[in-house]
């Protein structure tokens, strides 16, 4: 099928890059291995944490933080993007959660820190308005509000450990019965989720609450399950009827908070003709005198071409599938360069879990337009240009940089991508 | 245990995606209609990748819930690593029937042609039992066909039977053959004769080859070793076919089946040639299209339309072409219904046993068409339409028909 651009991926920088394009006035078409990175990745928008993966100290600033990043390592995501993609792509995104109705709060001027699901304080940008009560600035008590038969979130493990990281004010953690989740049943975020939907749920775990958090001015953290498809209509509702502040707390997945987010701006595109091609992961690029002619996408039975004018690979790192990895080598789907592991030690893993891992710096070596270079510097094609994970050298864990890289860097691409 | 320091002697990149490609990241738990429907089911991934590493050969691993997975493919469609999570669970029920012996309804149910001929045959009488209450409850309590679930009328001209006295179009373009299915042919001969008219009036002659049922009944119903046989005898007859010409199909399912499932699934060899000269009819129009090859002398069709978008669609991995078509239609107001499975998934809503939880899956979206209020509701699946006529009490098309009246095939 044929299109101006085509932007490959599902995470925040393909949908950045998308709603870059959809912005412009050219037609794009989303190509999408599965619903995955946005999904499991992202709950907030982090765009600078930590100036370094060891650093003890959060950043309050990140504007002026990533500004710093910059002008040290040219070659940083960040720098290749550029402070104006920074800006804009924040901007181009705040505008687009609102359009589509979904409230978040942030600015580039300061960093929330958050609680996360282990009890660590965790300083993020952007975040869901249901999130934001829990800012540890604020100096009330926090009763963290876990679920009996609930496997991903521990209230007692989270509170103690928030409790000596964060010493401002008492935490401490209640269990309360979920209607109908008895001990026999196993369930998950989403199912909670779908039964927070429900008032009279709903109402039944907030009766509960008012009850058990008794201390004057406390605010409730709870795992991130009230509600799926009228987040904002089923929290407001719960939060009157507890009668406290209540903020929500990311689980890992299914993370109902990330899947709102995704499942919002899917259809927000959707709606306005933008069409999704599931289920075909794109496997190779026929690339002529320069310039790709066509993406191929693995469909049922054959191979779907997608021609565009331009492409964006706004894969995010090895879980959307922008790379594999052989015994001794990583490939790309399109170009099926082996792509440089060379520039990486042998080893594919640092031994301490939390350090930089080498798996993650690998990826396309680019142009200063964000285009797959060869090791020479010139561009595998001309007019495909690189976002998110499959950069070289792009690795958000350790300074919490994941949300903002993504979207500065699908932004960027994007406006590439039309100039081309 | 690890007998043996394993020494990789080769640098192969895995490329078929395995149970051990699944990250158990949950996403395929998230669209699983079924599991949003009932606690009873635990859900594609401790179902599919999870279990598979506890079954064998010998022995099915058969676990409460199983038999719930409706087939719709949606994991597979959601699952970034591309894990054949609704295969594990297929063979696994198949497994399961194959210990236990099938009841004679899914024997029944697998047979859509042997049903189709019967029932195509003996049309007026068929017709009248399939809706006469008591005959009903009595199909439900002897065959445990749900007695609510309305049943496709069968009709007395085949597809078959009318193509053999269509006059052939002179001078074509090219030739494309039609793989109707049994819907086609025993239940919606008027598709058929909309595609034939929509094709030949874009220069190409339809070719109508022997064929069998697809086999997807059959899967569905637990008897991969009929459809197996359903599809060699089809491999057999369409091999040659495809030396020369494409394969257009109407049905979602059939051909996904074709496209997909004869190799995959039943490991039909010589299946992957005749898959990949398999298109949805609309893909395939949207292909002429692209070729600047489709007629646009459209007349204007002043209509308010929902299209659904059936699972099998989103497994194809087309993206929506029928929706694209359309578009080209003057006076066409089209608007997607994102509101996920119908519920029916073939045969599976039809079941006495399976019946509320289908309608139960289609709830929303039968909200969204009666809240959306169109003329007429679009899906390229025969039986997601069936699923909405019922749900909703409104009338439903193929996509097709609309292209078919927009060349004056009212």
């Amino acid at each position: 099928m044929k299109t101006d651009v085509a932007v490959i991926g599902t995470g925040l920088a393909a949908l950045a890059a998308a709603r870059t394009v959809q912005q412009s006035g050219r037609r794009v078409v989303l190509v999408w291995p599965g619903l995955s990175s946005l999904y499991f990745l992202y709950a907030t928008v982090d765009v600078i944490g930590y100036p370094t993966a060891t650093a003890a100290d959060p950043i309050a600033h990140p504007a002026q933080a990533v500004a710093r990043l910059i002008a040290q390592e040219p070659s940083h995501p960040y720098a290749r993007a550029g402070m104006k993609a920074v800006e804009a792509g924040i901007a181009l995104m705040l505008e687009w959660f609102k359009e589509a109705g979904l409230a978040w709060e942030g600015t580039l001027d300061r960093n929330f820190l958050l609680p996360t699901a282990t009890g660590t304080p965790k300083p993020c940008c952007l975040a869901p308005a249901s999130m934001t009560a829990g800012d540890l600035s604020r100096p009330d008590p926090i009763v963290l509000c876990g679920f009996t038969g609930y496997q991903d979130f521990a209230p007692e493990f989270a509170a103690a450990n928030l409790a000596r990281q964060w010493r401002t004010a008492e935490v401490s953690a209640v269990r309360i019965t979920a209607p109908g989740y008895g001990p026999d049943r196993h369930f998950t975020s989403i199912d909670l989720a779908r039964s927070f939907e429900d008032a009279a749920f709903r109402d039944a775990v907030a009766a509960q609450l008012r009850e058990r958090v008794t201390s004057q001015g406390a605010r409730v953290g709870i795992p991130g399950v009230l509600g799926l498809t009228n987040p904002s209509e089923s929290f407001a509702a719960f939060q009157r009827a507890v009668g406290h502040p209540v903020f929500e707390i990311p689980t890992v997945p299914p993370s109902v908070i990330a899947l709102r987010l995704f499942d919002r701006l899917r259809k927000h595109l959707q709606e306005a003709g933008i069409e999704i091609i599931w289920a075909a992961p794109a496997h190779a690029a026929d690339v002529t005198d320069g310039r790709c002619r066509n993406v191929l996408l693995k469909a049922a039975g054959h191979e779907l071409p997608v021609e565009a004018e331009s492409y964006v690979v706004a894969l995010e790192d090895w879980v959307d599938g922008a790379f594999r990895a052989g015994v001794h080598t990583v490939r790309d789907p399109f170009f099926h360069q082996p792509i440089a592991w060379s520039n990486v030690p042998t080893d594919r893993t640092a031994e301490s879990l939390f350090a930089t891992q080498p798996f993650e710096q690998v990826g396309y070596a680019l142009t200063e337009r964000l285009q797959p270079a060869d090791e020479n510097g010139t561009p595998l094609a001309r007019n495909v240009f690189c976002a998110g994970g499959a950069m070289a050298g792009y690795d958000p864990s350790g300074t919490k940089s994941r949300g903002g890289m993504a979207i500065a860097t699908g932004y960027r691409a994007a406006q590439e991508a039309l100039a081309a | 245990m690890i007998t043996e320091e394993f020494e990789p002697t080769t640098d192969t990149v895995e490329e078929e995606a395995s149970v051990e490609a699944c990250t158990k990241c949950t996403a395929c738990n998230t669209v699983c209609p079924v599991a949003r429907s009932t606690d009873i089911f635990r859900g594609p991934k401790a179902l599919g990748p999870d279990l598979e590493r506890f079954r064998s050969p010998q022995e099915a691993a058969v676990t409460p819930g199983l038999d719930l997975c409706s087939g719709c493919k949606l994991c597979e469609v959601t699952c970034p690593s591309q894990v054949s999570i609704q295969e594990y669970i297929r063979r696994a029920q198949n497994q399961g029937a194959r210990e236990k012996g099938r009841s004679l309804r899914d024997w029944v149910l697998g047979r859509t042609r042997l049903l189709g001929k019967l029932g195509s045959m003996t049309a007026p009488l068929a017709n009248f039992g399939n809706s006469n209450p008591l005959f009903r409850v009595l199909m439900e309590r002897f065959v445990g066909i749900h007695r609510r679930r309305p049943l496709p009328k069968y009709q007395w001209l085949t597809f078959e039977r009318w193509f053999k006295r269509h006059p052939r179009p002179v001078k074509p373009r090219r030739k494309v053959a039609y793989f109707y299915g049994c819907w086609v042919n025993y239940n919606d001969r008027r598709l058929g004769e909309r595609a034939v008219a929509v094709l030949e009036r874009n220069g190409i002659e339809v070719i109508v080859p022997r064929q069998q049922c697809c086999g997807i009944p059959a899967v569905v119903n637990s008897n991969m070793d009929l459809a197996r046989r359903y599809g060699q005898e089809n491999v057999r007859h369409l091999t040659p076919i495809v030396e020369e010409m494409d394969i257009v199909a109407s049905s979602t399912s059939c051909g996904l089946m074709l496209k997909h499932d004869y190799g995959h699934l039943l490991d039909i060899p010589g299946s992957e040639r005749v898959g990949a000269k398999t298109y949805d009819i609309m893909e395939y129009l949207w292909m002429l299209h692209e070729a600047g090859e489709l007629d646009l002398n459209f007349e204007t069709v002043p209509m308010r339309l929902l299209y659904h978008a059936p699972c099998h669609l989103k497994s194809h991995g087309i993206g929506y072409p029928a929706m694209r078509l359309l578009k080209l239609i003057p006076g066409v107001k089209l608007e997607e219904v994102d509101e996920g499975c119908c519920g029916i998934s073939g045969t599976f809503g039809v079941k006495v046993e399976k019946y509320d939880l289908s309608m139960k899956i289609g709830s929303r979206l039968f909200e969204a068409v009666k809240a959306a209020g169109s003329d007429q509701v679009l899906a390229d699946c025969e039986t997601c339409r069936m699923q909405v006529e019922h749900g909703t009490g409104a009338t439903s098309a193929h996509p097709l028909e609309i292209l078919a009246r927009a060349y004056g095939h009212g």
